[in-house]
């Protein structure tokens, strides 16, 4: 056993943030829907969404813990959600999707050249995959989804459904008869939120992703974005930790540094004692995922839930140590505090991950299972 | 990044757990439990670590030739979740495993680790640390306890105190000033001392929990043979601040854990089983949430002593990082034992042998006993301005 990533994960995470910090349009303070297209470019082209794609469909065959300081690196360096959602469609086709699905969709996704957006949420549901609305039903989609991330711009849309047996993604293309697309006004349009409608779509042959066991193609995907969007929020609370840090470090008050006073000094401190505490929980939530491990969605759950308060208050904490200049518009720590609330209300928000947390250690406490050491 | 086991650790693990299933007494835990008496409780505990030892499983990641297993810091990591898993008695000569032992190993010459390093490791003797005292809490640095060389040996004045565990103690390491002439961390020496030695008197002191768990100490021409110290005459801080990365580290949170994890699951037992009203506490919605953060926070604690360790393997130094493990289970485990009383409601005020009370009254001990966390080994003030000088380069 190794809590550490090898030099392998370490040396992936540099280059994705090294490539990021050249995009300094990613932290501009203005909010513009099309910042991040130029490193949304060059991540393709560096082949992020090739990365856990196999290498007979064209990738490079790495798991979820071979990339979670890269996705780490773009939450740092708000690089857009929906980037790191099509990672996730791909970790989705790889474990479910038939092989005519991976054969169709995983190259060109791994190449750049398909955009696919993921459209779970619906407005009057809950966080829970299985209060979904929109259904199918005789071959025929029908329903209304929200917070689309990307939605616009996207080739093909995985969308979670009500069918006959509970719910279940298919995959629909963005062109088909009946899809209508409208950008949403929100907190942070950076990340080109959309309701995508979907109304009486006639579903390809092959749309159903895991026919076999369409729930398990579901649960995974929903870990596999509150894992991932976990390492989102602990980019932003360390990022957000070393601006205030730096801050302090420098800014002068009463004839010295204010980060001298043990009012901002332990301010400080207890940051970074909860960023690290949610990096613990994030990574243990990866490799979980990567490694389909018993304890997965509980773990998962942890993770999301909690680093999704921590980013929180890492903002919160962040601009209040910048006193008046954080409350600035042209400082520009508004950004990470409007994308961390998209996130934490992306994949569950932590009130809904918190109940599945005691829920999952209920159940395994009473079957029996050490719930903290899945692995033995 | 692996989490998963190789044959080696699997096989440490089992081994371990088969000996723990013989080596507890039948019934333990749930018709078999420790004495309730105090100083009964304490011999319960001492046993326990004897038996331990006979068995092979003391001093697990400390070298053969000192009496230790060998293990690897993973395989420290297996033992500390086995006992867990059995729900096993702790140990009242944590301080002599976690803390003598360690720095005798780490700044020890070598007559003193194989004087003392198996005597620790089989709990023949016990350990009491003497750091704080009525003048020198968080400026440890001002101790005022004198120890002047007179030949071949110290003679030591002063008063110690929360000296843990001083009444069961044979041994107390101590830190004393040797030189009140330079600046204060330049003065210190790290001495060995024997309890058994003419002139020491303990004192208990009576905790907020009822116990009487720690001691003043005081010191009246007590003489320590100058081979006694360890490191060099008037260099006592640089090893005192190894006394304390161990005490704040992640062996150490790794160990308090598994007793967490123990009550919090206890705990969530009970919640299952007490009802309130027409629901089970279990079943409290703003409860639940308040639990599953308590859950994520211990799970946490344990995480965090892994990575620590990964981070030792890779050939990382022990340093201010035990700060940040010591602030988080700190706090994470206080917030537990606040929100068990929350959660037992009406009832949760009762305690020890009530009828009425709820799991014999264990969390109230708890509860009171958690207080004293963010205290000691180092005060959450304390560890801010070591996170925050040291950690993040902020000024002083």
């Amino acid at each position: 056993m190794n809590f550490a990533f090898d030099e392998q994960q370490t040396s992936l995470g540099d280059t994705v943030a090294r490539l990021l910090a050249d995009h300094t349009a990613l932290l501009a303070p203005d909010l513009s829907g099309d910042g991040a297209l130029p490193a949304w470019d060059a991540l393709a082209e560096l082949g992020l969404f090739a990365m856990m794609v196999p290498e007979e469909h064209g990738g490079a065959g790495l798991g979820a813990i071979d990339l979670a300081l890269s996705v780490e690196a773009m939450g740092a360096h708000l690089a857009p959600p929906a980037a790191v959602e099509a990672l996730l469609v791909t970790d989705l086709l790889v474990r479910h999707g038939t092989a005519a699905q991976q054969h169709e969709y995983l190259p060109r996704i791994a190449a750049g050249e398909l955009r696919v957006a993921v459209a779970m949420a619906e407005q009057g549901a809950d966080d829970a995959p299985e209060s979904a609305q929109a259904s199918v039903s005789g071959g025929v989609l029908n329903g209304s989804k929200v917070l689309v991330a990307e939605g616009a711009r996207a080739d093909l849309f995985a969308v979670l459904v009500q069918s006959g047996t509970g719910p279940a993604i298919y995959l629909v293309a963005a062109d088909a008869a009946g899809v209508s697309v409208r950008l949403h006004e929100d907190i942070d349009p950076t990340c080109a939120l959309a309701a995508v409608t979907f109304d009486g779509v006639v579903l390809g042959p092959d749309a159903l992703v895991g026919p076999a066991s369409p729930g398990r193609a579901v649960d995974r995907l929903f870990d596999g974005g509150a894992a991932l969007l976990s390492c989102l929020l602990t980019g932003i609370a360390g990022h957000m930790l070393a601006t205030a840090v730096d801050y302090a470090r420098t800014r002068e008050q009463f004839g010295q540094a204010i980060g001298s006073f043990q009012s901002i000094k332990h301010r400080c401190a207890d940051m970074a004692v909860a960023v690290d505490a949610a990096r613990s929980a994030t990574y243990y939530a990866v490799w979980a995922l990567s490694e389909d491990a018993p304890d997965r969605a509980r773990a998962v759950s942890m993770a999301k839930a909690y680093a999704g308060e921590v980013a929180r208050t890492v903002c919160n904490e962040a601009i209040q140590v910048h006193g008046g200049m954080g409350f600035t518009w042209e400082l520009g720590l508004h950004r990470f505090l409007r994308r961390a609330k998209v996130i934490e209300h992306t994949f569950g928000c932590s009130t809904w991950h918190n109940e599945r947390v005691l829920a999952e250690t209920l159940r395994m406490l009473e079957g029996g299972e050490a719930s903290q050491q899945a692995a033995a | 990044m692996d989490f998963n086991y190789s044959p080696a650790e699997s096989e440490f693990r089992t081994e371990l757990r088969a000996w723990l299933a013989d080596a507890l007494p039948k019934g333990w835990g749930e018709t078999v439990f420790e004495p309730k008496d105090e100083h009964e409780r304490a011999m319960f505990r001492l046993d326990w670590e004897r038996k331990l030892h006979n068995g092979g499983w003391s001093g697990i990641n400390w070298p053969k030739e000192y009496g230790g297993r060998g293990a690897t810091l993973i395989e420290r990591g297996i033992f500390a979740e086995e006992m867990a898993r059995a729900g096993a008695p702790e140990g009242i000569n944590i301080i002599g495993h976690n803390l003598a032992g360690t720095t005798i190993l780490a700044h020890g010459t070598e007559a003193q680790k194989m004087r003392f390093l198996p005597e620790i490791i089989s709990s023949a003797e016990v350990w009491c640390q003497g750091f704080s005292e009525p003048g020198a809490g968080s400026d440890l640095a001002a101790v005022r306890t004198r120890a002047e060389l007179k030949g071949d040996k110290f003679i030591v004045n002063g008063q110690k105190i929360w000296t843990s565990y001083a009444q069961y103690a044979q041994w107390c390491f101590a830190l004393v000033r040797t030189d009140p002439d330079v600046a204060k961390h330049k003065g210190l020496s790290f001495l060995l001392i024997d309890m058994a030695s003419p002139g020491i008197t303990i004192r208990p002191l009576r905790q907020i929990s009822g116990e009487s768990e720690f001691n003043e100490t005081f010191f009246d021409n007590v003489e320590v043979p100058v081979e006694n110290i360890v490191g060099d005459l008037n260099g006592g801080w640089k090893i005192a601040m190894t006394t304390l990365a161990y005490e704040r580290g992640p062996e150490d949170s790794l160990g308090r854990q598994v007793r967490f994890k123990q009550e919090l699951d206890k705990l969530l037992v009970t919640l299952m089983h007490t009802m309130q009203g027409n629901r089970a506490a279990i079943d409290n919605p703003a409860i639940r949430q308040r639990l599953a953060r308590a859950i994520t926070e211990l799970d946490i604690v344990r995480l965090n002593a892994l990575r620590a360790f990964s981070r030792y393997l890779d050939g990382g130094d022990r340093g201010s990082d035990a700060s940040m493990i010591k602030l988080y289970w700190s706090h994470a485990a206080q917030t537990m034992y606040e929100v068990a009383m929350d959660a037992l409601g009406p009832i949760a005020p009762l305690s020890g042998n009530d009828p009425a009370a709820a799991a014999l009254g264990r969390f109230q001990l708890s509860w009171l006993q958690s207080k004293a966390f963010t205290i000691y080994s180092g005060s959450s003030e304390i560890q801010r301005n070591i996170i925050g000088e040291r950690v993040l380069g902020l000024p002083r």
